[in-house]
């Protein structure tokens, strides 16, 4: 399937298409009057070009980046996962080592800042399988990095996602009303008349649900939309999701939303903003991210989030929620008995909590899979059509199937002003993309996610634990992880104080250093300044994007004419 | 002893014929080409059934060769499967008189290899290269739904066929294996793999009760299946509350090479084959109360160079009584026989 195999990554086989070629073209640098030359390898595997008069020239090795692998359908299954590998727990330890070692010499200016970035969802799933809270394993997976690893900080992406989730938002109800102002009107009018004459029907005919047979149309239907590039904007935090569409769906770019995921927002914030505070350049950092999926690597490999300057990435590393838990057994820890440590104090969503005073763990309410449809939805309707609480007002409705849900917020008229979905898994991500395609799609904003039940369900996630319990299905285990996942709660991005300093909510830098709830005032206020100006290039840079058609320019060479 | 006569050769294709479809109610048969065209034909004649002609030609829609042409139940319909990765689904405008391509279904990675409507016309099933096989659902206004990919076969799928009135399906595959797939409450899983073949499988069909399965394989056997439902008087265990299908009986040492195509008379239960070994070949069971658990299959007309030297890509019985002794056939001579089934005896 066109999905990156990393998606699968337990279901490798060797099968490798005979028709589909690796399109990486080798660059060959002819030089001007070429003379005679032979190659020679010495022992250590090193070709040499000799030419006539016997001067030896180093020849250099053709590499195949992950990232050319992304570029290209070809090969894919083992020779992906290989390359994948190669962002391990395997290149962590080696961090590790020589940080040891320069320790140990006095090197200190030689040593990397270790920093760790966990998705919310792999905290879940390891919760789940070892049977304590979050908070805990929150804790202990800050002793297992910090104390037994010697990382320096451990940080959770709940944090970068509240960003995530503002820049979706605001990128939206820019696209919103850009759509309004060149079309959209006439558009969404015409469909909430043919909406209000198909109720009419309905109700008058009693609606049976079975398959239904092919009925034929009327001519020139007055719903179907001239092409709109700004609507439906489609969710980009799911790289399998990103990776297929940019191999198979080019024309579908322009939907995807520009806004960086959690992952990347804290690249940004870790290589950028955070390696400037400690004084250090962006490659004297290692970032790894825990995910709970493995195509984030790829997402990670991306050539937008590398750093040419120095040569670094955004996330150096990505790591599984299964990688990490093998990295246990591999450092002989017995996790459950590890001791809770501090939380750090940066880069989470850490309050303490009105009722009980102690600092709790605050994620984002909505869907597993970041809560991005909940937040746009709520932002949109209050900022295009000043409704502050959306709960009454928003229809939910299953559609085909458990994974594909519609949200239809109505305006107090009665009338479908927004309407949202989240498409989950390979099927129901088909019909989206062919509804685009066919000028059908009547949404505004659609999550989608590759893998069915979304993130929480990831690829990377740790499977069910054997119990001996034949009564727990894989189904059961997905909702065990998911309520833990919940019992998180939520709480909107705009009353997280660092997302406000960002975003500078009418706030001065010297109104932050005044409000003395915060914890780190400096620290936001240093931060609002970081991204200064949220609408200005630096913040575009930082906070969003870009998406690249691959296009397979190499004809099939085995493709014969049949 | 019975044997096949040629009733007529149809010419028109440039290239090798690769299925040979007839419609619901036999009057007309579909075939599709490498040439990337479809071609309609028909007796044209109430008297003489050796004259045929081509009332129709589908072309344009697709890039590669067609490889694959099923007509809805209603016959209105046509769905073509293609190498450019494609479904293409057509309707005869009654307003033009023509074909047109009114869907194009996407999502195969590549080479699309078989597709099949469901037994009331509601579900369409395609399976392709990319090894998986995929589940529409037809909508209003030409428009389709993707309901499942299942991607449980390891290698290419040659072959999807609907149940002759149910929603079940099952695929054929070069992994050697037949699977049936059904509907949970959510998404269709697959219910059941048939073992037994030890080549690619070229072909299946259901017999006209949907209780048994006849397969054709690149290992030179045809073999028949069948479902014992839960709670079965066999005492057949059924794991997951789903029919178990089992192997009743194998032919083999009929065909000398690789068998691509199997076609079950729904009309009178023979069941016709076509080889790379040049040979179209009938079979008829043993009538026997008490072989419902392990017919005999006897072999009753053979045909040899049923397509001169060319291998034998696909063979279909006529679907009515009006003419059920109808077979034909396509092969990669780029010809389309007629034959008749002529039995002396009766």
């Amino acid at each position: 399937m066109a999905f990156s195999s990393a998606l699968v990554l337990t279901d490798l086989n060797d099968y490798i298409s005979p028709s589909q070629a690796c399109i990486k073209p080798v660059e060959v640098q002819k030089k001007e009057n070429a003379e005679e030359t032979s190659i020679k390898v010495n022992e250590a595997g090193t070709y040499y070009e000799v030419s006539m008069d016997g001067t030896e020239e180093k020849l250099e090795s053709a590499s195949i980046s992950l990232n050319d692998c992304l570029a290209c359908s070809g090969c894919i299954t083992s020779a992906e996962s290989v390359l994948i590998s190669m962002q391990s727990q395997e290149e962590l330890y080696k961090i590790l080592k020589s940080n040891a070692e320069a320790q140990e010499s006095g090197r200190l200016d030689d040593i990397i800042t270790v920093v760790i970035s966990m998705s919310p969802q792999s905290r879940a799933s390891i919760a789940a399988k070892y049977g304590i809270s979050p908070m805990q394993a929150h804790r202990k997976l800050t002793q297992f990095f910090k104390h037994t690893l010697g990382a320096h900080y451990f940080f959770d992406t709940s944090f970068s996602r509240d960003f995530s989730l503002v820049e979706s938002a605001r990128e939206f109800v820019d696209r919103y009303r850009n759509y309004m102002a060149n079309g959209g009107q006439q558009i969404e009018a015409a469909r909430q008349e043919q909406e209000e004459k198909e109720q009419g029907e309905e109700a008058g005919a009693g609606k049976v649900k079975q398959r239904r047979r092919r009925g034929r149309g009327a001519d020139g239907d007055a719903t179907s939309a001239p092409t709109s590039q700004d609507m439906p904007m489609l969710a980009s935090a799911c790289p399998g999701w990103i990776c297929y569409a940019e191999k198979t769906h080019g024309f579908i770019l322009p939907h995807i939303s520009a806004s960086k995921s959690p992952q990347q927002i804290m690249g940004s914030v870790v290589k950028d903003f955070f390696a400037n505070q400690l004084g250090l350049r962006p490659n004297q950092l290692y970032h790894i991210s825990v995910m709970p999926c493995y195509d984030k690597k790829l997402e990670a490999s991306r050539p937008d989030f590398f750093d040419e300057q120095y040569q670094t990435r955004d996330v150096d590393c990505v790591l599984t929620t299964i990688e990490v838990d093998k990295m246990f057994s591999e450092q002989n820890v017995d996790f459950p008995s590890l001791p809770e440590a501090p939380l750090d104090e940066l880069f989470n969503k850490v309050s303490q909590s009105p009722t009980t005073q102690q600092p709790t763990l605050y994620g984002s309410s909505g869907s597993s899979s970041g809560g991005y449809l909940e937040y746009i939805l709520a932002y949109a309707a209050r900022e295009l059509f000043g409704v502050n609480d959306i709960s009454s007002n928003v229809q939910v409705q299953t559609a085909k199937n458990v994974d594909f849900t519609e949200y239809t917020l109505k305006s107090d008229d009665g009338k479908a002003v927004l309407r949202f979905a989240s498409a989950y898994g390979f099927r129901n991500i088909q019909n989206v993309v062919r509804k685009i395609k066919n000028n059908k799609c009547t949404y505004h904003f659609v999550e989608v996610m590759a893998c069915p039940g979304g993130c929480i369900n990831g690829g990377g996630q740790l499977p069910m634990t054997d119990s001996g319990d034949t009564n727990v299905s894989a189904k059961d285990w997905i909702s065990h992880v998911e309520n833990i996942y919940r019992s998180i709660e939520g709480i909107r991005p705009e009353d997280n104080e660092a997302v406000r300093a960002l975003y500078r909510y009418g706030m001065s830098c010297d109104f932050i250093l005044g409000i003395t709830s915060l914890n780190q005032p400096i620290f936001l206020c240093h931060l609002s300044e970081w991204i200064g100006d949220v609408t200005s290039e630096r913040a575009k840079k930082l906070l969003r994007t870009q998406y690249h058609a691959v296009t397979q320019n190499l004809a099939n060479p085995l493709a014969t004419v049949w | 002893m019975p044997r096949l006569e040629l009733v007529a050769q149809l010419k028109g294709h440039n290239d090798r014929v690769w299925q040979v479809a007839w419609s619901p109610n036999g009057n007309m048969l579909a075939t599709c080409s490498g040439d990337k065209t479809v071609r309609i034909w028909a007796n044209t004649s109430h008297s003489d059934t050796s004259k045929w002609d081509c009332v129709d030609v589908l072309d344009g829609a697709h890039k590669r060769t067609i490889r694959s042409v099923a007509w809805a139940p209603n016959g209105k319909e046509l769905a073509t499967a293609s190498f450019d990765s494609t479904t293409g689904v057509w309707e005869y405008e009654e307003r033009d008189k023509e074909w047109e391509c009114v869907a194009t279904l996407e999502g195969h990675e590549n080479e699309t290899k078989s597709v099949a409507w469901s037994a009331n016309g509601s579900l369409l099933a395609t399976c392709s290269r990319d090894k998986s096989v995929w589940i529409w659902e037809v909508e209003a206004d030409n428009d389709f739904e993707c309901l499942s990919v299942l991607q449980e076969h390891s290698q290419d799928v040659k072959m999807v066929a609907w149940h002759p009135h149910e929603e079940v399906l099952a695929s054929a595959s070069y992994d050697d294996t037949i699977k049936i797939w059904r509907e949970d409450d959510d998404d269709w899983y697959c219910s059941d793999t048939l073992q037994g073949h030890t080549s690619t499988i070229w072909a299946i069909d259901f017999d006209k009760t949907g209780e048994q399965i006849v397969s054709a394989s690149d290992d030179t056997t045809m073999r028949f299946w069948k479902q014992y439902k839960p709670n079965n008087p066999e005492g057949v265990a059924t794991p997951g509350n789903a029919p178990k299908w089992k192997n009743i009986c194998t032919i083999s040492g009929q065909h000398e090479r690789c068998i691509y195509s199997v076609s079950w008379s729904k009309v009178h239960g023979r069941v016709a084959s076509a080889s790379g070994d040049n040979h179209i070949k009938v079979f008829t069971e043993e009538s026997s109360a008490q072989a419902v658990n392990a017919p005999t299959w006897n072999i009753s007309a053979s045909v040899s160079d049923a397509h001169g030297v060319s291998d034998i890509n696909s063979v279909s019985w006529f679907p009515t009584e009006k003419h059920s002794d109808w077979l034909a056939s396509g092969g990669d001579d780029g010809l389309v026989n007629i034959w008749r089934y002529i039995d002396d005896d009766v």
